[in-house]
Formats: structure tokens, C-alpha cells, sequence
């Protein structure tokens, strides 16, 4: 989660505020997404993610602090930021008597772009979310993923260097969500840069080169990078003989925490994991499972001991 | 289990010269192209479904047989008062429909969630603002298409010129623009459909009933006592005799002198609330008809349209109280209450304030819907999330 040093960023945020009346829905958000990489933004239901993501896209005035998108300020050149940004809502909304491919071209055309070159890249989009069997359909027709998929498909349409995309995978089925998480993969290698929202954790581990989690309407910096890079060292050990695998790790000197059906040891990397694995057999400790304790991200999730609204 | 996803393949060449363009500050104003594309989102969204084609067939059937019923039954005179009803159907009509589409049209794509994806586009805040005023315009202007035939027909045989008849038209197109804006504005600033579209009616309201009620309800403030003096012949000097005769002359009579106390009211301070009226604007802006040449001058007998100018110049003229003089008009003086009528016909019409009202009312809700419309929004409405 640290190849933010390289590539330049392409959004920054600092010190962003922002109030609804007496309710402070961001409190202190401060990010970076170098260019090319996928950051997930990760926090409890109300926590002020949407209300970031909005003033990152361009669509709501911050009350404090500084934001840039592509190099862009929303504050001088609010336009050139919108028009670099493919924004994928958390309201699924779609013109319902609009066909599939009517509603691309549309939305390709108010981005100033050709009829005929809209209607081809609308084409090509409906084909990568899966849906041109759909193209010459209202969009009142498509179930929730589906929608889903065409918003994706929306996000697309002028070709953004930056995409915001707010809780994509909801409604989607798992084909989908391993499609939609090889497609945000692909983007991010063609240079794209990309800040996804989420609540399915474990999906997000295999997606995102870093994570901003937030809580309270305020970014957790340094600290909740530590807890990640923690949690990936955890290693969860099951043994068929509990007793002999507590004594084999005692032996090794190596602290233990005690976890559901097994213990949990830290290891500094993969070839330590793998050589913590070979001594195990060879002292004879009937080992069936061994593993990263789970999704890093969930555990720091978990970890952070967080409020709900 | 094989996914395939690959970035789209049949991308074509992006045109020569980017359409994308840069883009600098944050531009609000309408552009020709955006308005046009942002006009002809809100007509494919709004275009009726198959049942909405056939009752728009069935009405125009209806008006059709309508007018063929009419030249048929009509007799030979010219009337006007058929093509007045006409203009008043289009003005209810469009005042009615026009409004009413505009009134959810920010918020309804608001709640929808398909307002904030153009806001991101390239489309300004101008572009949108026109586009939907436009859109709900132009579906008016497709009702007054239903009603060319009766309108057409009713005009042949109205007087009026064609000139004036398309003066009076594009007023009234004019006023329903203005209050079709009206309802984009509520709908901008309210932040559910139900009471934007109730604002709005209740702002058509306001001008179509208020200004009546206003004027009659304020007649009490500027009322005033005048004392005039009348005069009659005496007849308690006849004897019983000559009041039996039906042949008597009783110009021989003496006058007497009768004091009489009226209240009147200054209705020349009050009279603007009525020309504020969208109806009194249509009958002001139609031809003046005079009541006496109108037959050399080519026209129908004064219609609706003659006699609300007439009562409206009345109220602008003022109270004129007419002392009776029995001895004068019967030595052959001029009839002062016809005098008064004739005025009251003939006197200039005043359509420019009500039209200068809707002007600024069009301006003003076009100032307000850019407002709310830019994006980054600093304030959202009140119980609303982007969208």
C-alpha cells in the first residue's frame, strides 16, 4: 500500500470541511490517489463518504480546505475538474424510457463529443458491462446490478482520467462484482486513476493499491495505513492438535493470540510465512490450515472500533 | 469459469479535432448547441408513450369536428367572439400545461437521480435552464398546434387582421412562457414535486383570480362621497289631467334642482391590478372595436374581448359622476353616460405592464433556476441529497 511515492497525484485533498446546517458531514478529510493506482475510501454508513466524493467530483462547495483533481482546483476551474472526473453515483438514476444506447450517446454528446462517436464508444461500453443484448431497451427494464453496470458504462462514456465511483458494486451479482473488479484493475493499469467507495471489504483487498478509511466525518492518515500493513502480517495456524501447535510456536519463540478454532502469529513477510509453514511439518504439527487471518482491510475495519449512525 | 473484460474494443478514432476541448472557471451561460441538446433530452424523456399518442389523436379529432360544426351551424355575420374563446383556450391551456411540466422538472430529475450525472457534463447551468424551459414550452406550443384547425377557421370570420391576430398569439405564448419559467423556478427552489407544482398553480392563481379578488376587495380603500346635482322636470306641477294625457308635452314643466349623494370609487389607482390579469392582457392586446363604425370598419360586433377592455378602461378612467339633466337631453344635449361608454371602448389598451410583469417574472426565475443549478452547489434544498 505504498506506491503513492512514485507517480504524481491525481487527487489531493486537505484539510476538506463541510457542513449541512448543524450537521458536520466531513469534518477533516485529507487524501492522495497517485495517478494510475485504485484507493478505496472505506467508513461506516454515514460517515461522510458520499459528502467527499461530491465535493471531489466537482458537485458541492468544500467549507475549508483545498482540493485538486487532475491538476485542477474545483474552486477556479470547477469545470475542467468535472470534465476530467467519470462519476459513478450512489442513486441509481436512468432516463426510463431512454434506450441503453440513447442514454450513452446522450450523455456522450453533452460532453461535446460527435453523434456517430458517441453512439460507437456507447456501443463498445455496453459490450464491456455486459449489457448490448439491452442496447435498443428502455432502461425501465433493467434490474438494480444491471443499472448499476450501464452507470458504470455512463462514468465512461468521455473517457475520464480520474473516475469516482460510489459504492459500484451494490446490486451486483458475484460474476459481476469479479468482473467489475478486473475492469477497475484493467483501468487503473491504462493510467486511469480511481477512488472507489465499498462496504465488501474482502473485495476491495484484491482491488485497491491503498485504502483511506474514514471516520466521523474526519480521514484516518498514518495510523490506519499502520493497522493495515499490521494486519497483513497476521497469519491464522489450525492444527488437527491444538497442544502440539502451541508448543511448536512457543518453541519458535513466536507470540501467539488466541483465535476461533486456531492461532494467530505474525510474520514479517511471504518467504518467513513459508518457512514458519515448512518448520511446523517438519516437527511432526498435524498443520491443515494456514493463512492470512482474513481481509486486511476488514480487520482494520473491525479494529477501528467504529461508531454507526 | 472465463471473465472477459477488455477495454472497448471498437472505440472508433476520436474526430480530429477534440470535441472535448479544454475548459476554463466555471461558465454558467447557455450555448446554442448545449440548449438544443438539453431541449431535446427533456422532448425524449417527455415524448408520450403509444396511449398518450392516441388521446392526443382523439383531441385533435375532437377539435377538428369541432370546427367543422361550427362553419357549418354559423351563420352569415362575422363574430369574433369564437376565436376570442379560442386565444383563452390556448392562454388556460398553456398556462395549465406548461407550468405544471416545468414544475417537476428539476426536482423530479433531482429525486430521480438523472439531474446531478448532466450537471457533471459539459452542459451549463444555462444550457439545462433553457433546455427544460424550452422543452415544456414547446409541448405547449404542440397543444396550440391541436387547435390551429377551430383557430384558423375561428379567424376567418372573426374581423380581425392577420397581423393582429398574430401579435395577440405570440403575446400569449409569451405570457405562458413566463409563467412556465415560473414553475421551473418553484422547481428548483422547492424540494418536492407536490409543492413545487402546488407553488406554482397557486402563482397562476394569484394573477388569474387574485388580481380580481384584489381589485374587489380594495374597492372600500379608495372609495370617496361626491354630491351632484340632477335635475328634472317637475311633475307634481302637472295636474291630474295632464299626467292622464299620453300626448302631453311635458317639456313645459319646470325644471327642478335634486341633490343626490353617491359613493364612488377611485378605481384609476387600483384599475394596474387588473391589466397584471393574463386574460386582460389577451384582451388588451386584441384590436380596438369601435361600438358605433364597426360595420364600415370590417369588423364583429364587440365581443368578450370588447366588452373586458371596455370594463378594465373603466376602472383606469376612474369614477365620473353623471349628474342627470332630464331638461338638457331633452332640449337635445349630448347623453353624457353614452359619451362615457364611447370613451371607455375607445380608450388606448395598455397590454405592457401585464407584459412587463411577465418579463421580469421570466427573467428573474431565469436568474434564480441558473442560480441553482451551478455546480459545486454551496447550499443544497432542504432535505435533499445530490442528484
Amino acid at each position: 500500500m505504498t506506491t503513492a511515492t512514485l507517480a504524481p497525484a491525481a487527487i489531493t485533498a486537505s484539510g476538506v470541511t463541510r457542513s449541512f446546517g448543524d450537521v458536520k458531514a466531513v469534518v477533516d478529510a485529507t487524501l492522495t490517489v497517485p495517478q494510475g493506482t485504485v484507493t478505496a475510501l472505506i467508513g461506516p454508513n454515514g460517515c461522510g463518504k458520499t459528502t467527499l466524493m461530491l465535493m471531489l467530483a466537482g458537485l458541492l462547495r468544500p467549507d475549508g480546505g483545498t482540493i485538486s483533481v487532475a491538476g485542477h482546483s474545483p474552486t477556479h476551474d470547477a469545470a475542467a475538474v468535472r470534465n476530467a472526473i467519470g462519476w459513478m453515483p450512489d442513486q441509481l438514476g436512468s432516463w426510463d424510457n431512454l434506450t441503453c444506447l440513447q442514454t450513452l450517446t446522450l450523455m456522450g454528446r453533452a460532453y461535446r463529443e460527435k453523434k456517430e462517436f458517441s453512439r460507437q464508444r456507447g456501443i463498445g461500453l455496453l459490450q464491456l458491462v455486459h449489457l448490448s443484448e439491452f442496447a435498443d431497451r428502455p432502461t425501465r427494464v433493467l434490474s438494480r446490478g444491471q443499472k448499476q453496470r450501464l452507470s458504470l458504462a455512463r462514468a465512461l462514456i468521455h473517457d475520464p482520467q480520474v473516475l469516482l465511483l460510489d459504492e459500484p458494486a451494490n446490486g451486483l451479482d458475484p460474476r459481476s462484482r469479479v468482473e467489475l473488479r478486473q475492469l477497475v484493475r484493467e483501468l487503473a493499469a491504462g493510467g486511469k486513476t480511481i477512488l472507489v467507495s465499498s462496504h465488501v471489504l474482502s473485495e476491495l483487498d484484491e482491488m485497491v493499491d491503498g485504502a483511506v478509511f474514514m471516520s466521523k466525518g474526519s480521514t484516518l492518515g498514518e495510523g490506519a495505513d499502520a493497522m493495515v500493513a499490521d494486519a497483513k502480517t497476521r497469519y491464522r495456524v489450525e492444527s488437527l492438535d491444538a497442544e502440539a501447535l502451541r508448543a511448536a510456536l512457543t518453541g519458535y519463540g513466536q507470540p501467539i493470540e488466541e483465535a476461533e478454532g486456531g492461532l494467530v502469529v505474525r510474520v514479517a513477510d511471504e518467504p518467513q510465512a513459508a518457512a514458519l509453514l515448512a518448520a511446523l511439518v517438519r516437527d511432526g504439527v498435524p498443520v491443515h490450515r494456514f493463512g492470512p487471518a482474513g481481509s486486511a482491510l476488514e480487520q482494520t475495519y473491525m479494529l477501528m472500533n467504529e461508531e454507526r449512525r | 469459469m472465463t471473465i472477459e473484460t477488455t477495454l472497448p474494443p471498437a472505440t472508433p478514432e476520436r474526430p480530429a479535432t477534440p470535441a472535448s476541448g479544454t475548459v476554463h472557471g466555471n461558465p454558467w451561460h447557455p450555448t446554442f448547441r448545449g440548449v438544443a441538446l438539453a431541449t431535446w433530452i427533456e422532448l425524449l424523456r417527455r415524448r408520450p408513450s403509444t396511449k398518450g399518442y392516441i388521446v392526443y389523436g382523439i383531441t385533435l379529432a375532437a377539435i377538428i369536428g369541432l370546427g367543422v360544426l361550427a362553419a357549418v351551424n354559423a351563420g352569415p355575420n362575422k363574430n369574433s367572439i369564437a376565436f376570442e374563446l379560442v386565444l383563452v383556450l390556448i392562454l388556460g391551456a398553456g398556462m395549465l400545461i406548461g407550468p405544471s411540466l416545468s414544475a417537476t422538472s428539476i426536482n423530479g430529475d433531482s429525486s430521480e437521480g438523472v439531474l446531478a450525472p448532466l450537471q457533471m457534463t459539459r452542459l451549463s447551468a444555462g444550457d439545462l435552464t433553457f433546455g427544460k424551459l424550452l422543452a415544456s414550452w414547446l409541448v405547449c406550443l404542440a397543444a396550440l398546434l391541436t387547435t390551429t384547425p377551430l383557430l384558423a377557421y375561428a379567424y376567418t370570420r372573426s374581423g380581425w387582421h392577420l397581423g393582429e391576430a398574430a401579435a395577440v398569439i405570440g403575446m400569449i405564448l409569451f405570457v405562458v412562457l413566463a409563467f412556465t419559467a415560473v414553475g421551473l423556478a418553484w422547481s428548483s427552489i422547492a424540494a418536492r414535486a407536490v409543492a413545487s407544482v402546488s407553488l406554482t398553480h397557486l402563482t397562476t392563481g394569484v394573477f388569474v383570480l387574485g388580481t380580481l379578488l384584489l381589485f374587489a376587495f380594495t374597492q372600500p380603500l379608495v372609495a370617496e362621497s361626491v354630491t351632484v346635482t340632477n335635475r328634472y322636470y317637475d311633475w307634481s306641477q302637472a295636474t291630474p289631467e295632464e299626467q292622464a294625457d299620453p300626448n302631453f308635452d311635458y317639456s313645459t314643466l319646470p325644471c327642478v334642482d335634486q341633490e343626490e349623494t353617491w359613493e364612488v370609487f377611485h378605481t384609476e389607482k387600483t384599475a394596474w391590478l387588473l391589466l397584471l390579469n393574463p386574460v386582460v392582457v389577451v384582451a388588451e392586446a386584441s384590436p380596438i372595436v369601435n361600438p358605433e363604425t364597426y360595420e364600415e370598419d370590417g369588423r364583429a360586433a364587440p365581443g368578450m374581448f370588447a366588452q373586458i377592455h371596455q370594463g378594465v378602461s373603466g376602472a383606469r378612467l376612474g369614477p365620473n359622476p353623471i349628474a342627470y339633466d332630464e331638461c338638457a337631453m331633452n332640449a337635445g344635449g349630448e347623453d353624457p353616460w353614452a359619451e362615457r361608454q364611447k370613451e371607455e371602448a375607445l380608450l388606448k389598451p395598455n397590454p405592457w405592464l401585464g407584459l412587463g410583469v411577465a418579463g421580469a417574472m421570466l427573467l428573474g426565475s431565469l436568474w434564480i433556476v441558473v442560480r441553482r443549478l451551478r455546480v459545486p452547489y454551496k447550499r443544497l434544498r432542504s432535505g435533499t441529497r445530490v442528484a
